[in-house]
């Protein structure tokens, strides 16, 4: 029992290789029975622990715990894994096709999984390192993976930023081994308040989150997010818009927990960073025309729409609510970009302007996309709307705070409905091939939303170990926010997105450059140095 | 060494990352920042006539902390896989696109 969290890491690693080894035909069912596999091992896990995660911690051959690799895992950790397993089964189930001969694809994505679970479960600090930069790696090859130039000028730009954030991380890594002495998590999170005001300490908590900013898309630096996700396949794009990006929030939320002793008080500056995430985020996915762009300029200002919950406190409603966010924002966002897949595939064009006719042509794939559409705007009854609510609630009190939200909802609002013209019109083209599996996969991911939406406080009591009873979520003053949001996307998409004014075509143009992105990067990394270390 | 020398090698690093406009000094830049943070922790683990922690006859008086050293070749091997996949990257991205200058591929549309 105590070695499930070393099998949850090497058994899709493994089938990875021995797929990469014997490029058979039948081989690609090996995928389907080692995601069965994890899935038994994990639930078997969580039936063993549920409740008691104190005595999960598992070093590797018996080392002592100051200088072994250890996993260890909680609550958090463990409610994670449950998504991305639920993740890899429906992009597997997505990209899942009879003797088609994908192995490279098949190890690739496996390999990932196995990456992305030791990411999640381990206790120490430089293989949370090790386990970012592989994520980097393969990420990068799954994004050049359509050989084309869009896909490696993509890839690139990726690999290097993202290098250069994780290197960062590193530095904040010595940092810490060099006070600490050792790099257990749970040996420097027992020991911090002894430190808490050295300099040093908050220098490598500085380092530590310019890294994770990076990795996961924070305001200056997310210029490769929609770079990447827009030209990936499509189920690649919903692995990483749903899940990979969130391996940087989840890095957050456990150095937060690591410097919980500390000195620190990171609740302003990251609600600011979330806030700026959020809005020009939504600034960019306005002015876009390409569906997939659209959707990951959304991933961006939902990352926002987390991190302003995030950084709150541990044990307040409204952090919950930013870790409930991303499990919501995993499924709708994972549905919304393999039906843009779908759709993309049968017309043959990206451009939100030229798709029409889609309800009449794929009545199922539209009825998922508005679900999902009707999830991310926050409508009542979707899970968006729950964490919404929630983040809402934990920020009534504060004005500003509150109209920031309001904000980015209208704007959510408003490119959504942009882009739900693409259902409206006269059937322009006939499907030839009805793909099931596709269509399962969506259903699922559809039926997550909407159960979510519905039943969130078993859910969360389960898997969270938290009470959200006391939050009062379905109240008319949401329903109302919502409709009101609805009518003022309304009205700015006619009167200001529609025409297509010449700040539009601005934003739309903008490209940030590499060695542009680079200097933000710094920029960052001073200011944060400023905020926490010097005043 | 000094640390404060690899400081230096580090600044130089995220310089020509925030500068360059070509993707091979890009990648290059990476590497620099990446030789940087490894001389800075092997120079934090490094005792002045400290011996090598490896158990043997030579494992007297005060021995260098042996953990940096382990945990930089991991870091090396790691650094060279992230260089060898950005230089294939960057042989692709020339086929495509006929440039390797950061301006021109990232100002064109699709590349051929």
């Amino acid at each position: 029992m105590f070695l499930i969290p070393v099998y949850l890491i090497f058994v899709p690693v493994l089938t990875a290789l021995v797929i990469y080894v014997f490029k058979n035909k039948h081989i690609n069912y090996l995928a389907l029975v080692s995601q069965v596999i994890v899935t038994v091992l994990l639930v078997l896990y969580h039936n063993e622990f549920q409740g008691s995660y104190a005595d999960t911690l598992f070093v590797f051959g018996n080392w002592s715990e100051r200088v072994g690799i250890s996993l260890v895992n909680d609550e958090i950790s463990v409610s994670f894994m449950f998504l991305s397993v639920f993740s890899w089964w429906m992009v597997l189930i997505y990209t899942f096709e009879k003797g088609k001969p994908n192995h490279n694809f098949l190890f690739f994505l496996l390999f990932l999984q196995g990456v992305f679970l030791g990411l999640l479960q381990t206790n120490d600090l430089f293989n949370m390192f090790v386990f970012l930069e592989l994520m980097t790696i393969i990420v990068t090859i799954l994004i050049a993976f359509k050989k084309t130039g869009d896909a490696f000028r993509a890839g690139i730009y990726y690999v290097l930023l993202n290098t250069a954030g994780v290197l960062a991380f590193l530095m904040g890594i010595i940092f810490l081994y060099n006070i600490f002495g050792t790099i257990n998590i749970l040996v420097i999170s027992e020991n911090m308040h002894l430190v808490g005001d050295e300099t040093a300490v908050k220098f490598s908590y500085v380092l530590l989150m310019s890294g994770i900013a990076v990795k996961s898309a924070l305001f200056p630096v997310f210029s490769w997010l929609p770079r990447a996700h827009g030209v990936a396949q499509s189920a690649i794009s919903a692995l990483l818009s749903g899940l990979i990006v969130k391996g940087g929030l989840y890095v957050f939320i456990r150095m937060n927990m690591m410097f919980a002793d500390a000195n620190l008080n990171y609740t302003d500056f990251f609600y600011v960073v979330g806030a700026l995430t959020a809005v020009v985020g939504v600034m960019f996915a306005l002015s876009q025309k390409d569906m997939k762009q659209i959707l990951a300029y959304h991933t961006v200002s939902q990352i926002g729409i987390v991190m302003m919950g995030l950084s709150s406190p541990h044990d307040t409603e409204i952090f919950y609510g930013g870790l409930l966010h991303i499990f919501n924002h995993a499924l709708f966002k994972s549905l919304l970009f393999l039906g843009a897949g779908a759709i993309i595939k049968v017309y043959g064009n990206k451009k939100v302007a030229d798709v029409r006719g889609v309800m009449r042509t794929m009545p199922f794939v539209s009825a998922v996309m508005i679900i999902g559409m009707l999830s991310i705007t926050g409508a009542p009854f979707f899970n968006g709307f729950i964490s919404k609510a929630i983040i809402k609630y934990g920020i009534m009190d504060s004005g500003i705070k509150y109209w920031i939200l309001f904000v980015v909802n209208i704007g959510t609002a408003t490119s959504f409905i942009k882009m739900s013209q693409i259902f409206f019109g006269p059937q322009t083209i006939t499907v030839r091939i009805k793909k099931r599996m596709q269509n399962v996969s969506m259903m699922m991911l559809a039926l997550g939303c909407v159960l979510l939406g519905n039943f969130y406080i078993p859910i969360t009591e389960g898997y969270f170990g938290f009470e959200l009873r006391e939050v009062s979520v379905t109240t008319w003053k949401n329903f109302f926010d919502y409709f009101l949001a609805l009518s003022l996307g309304f009205l700015f998409y006619r009167y200001v997105i529609a025409p297509d004014y010449k700040p539009v075509r601005y934003i739309r143009g903008y490209q940030m450059s590499f060695e542009g992105s680079n200097y933000v990067f710094v920029i960052f990394l001073v200011v944060m140095t400023l905020y926490f270390v010097v005043f | 060494m000094d640390p404060l020398l690899t400081f230096v090698v580090i600044l130089i690093g995220f310089y020509g990352l925030s500068t360059s406009k070509n993707i091979i000094k890009s990648v290059f830049s990476v590497t620099i920042i990446e030789s940087g943070v490894i001389l800075l922790f092997l120079n934090l683990g490094n005792l002045e006539g400290g011996s090598v922690p490896i158990v043997g006859e030579a494992f007297t008086g005060i021995v260098s902390d042996p953990l940096p050293q382990a945990l930089m070749i991991t870091t090396i091997v790691i650094g060279s896989t992230v260089t060898a996949l950005a230089l294939m990257l960057c042989i692709k991205v020339f086929h495509h696109y006929g440039t390797v200058e950061w301006r021109e591929i990232l100002r064109r549309g699709e590349g051929k």
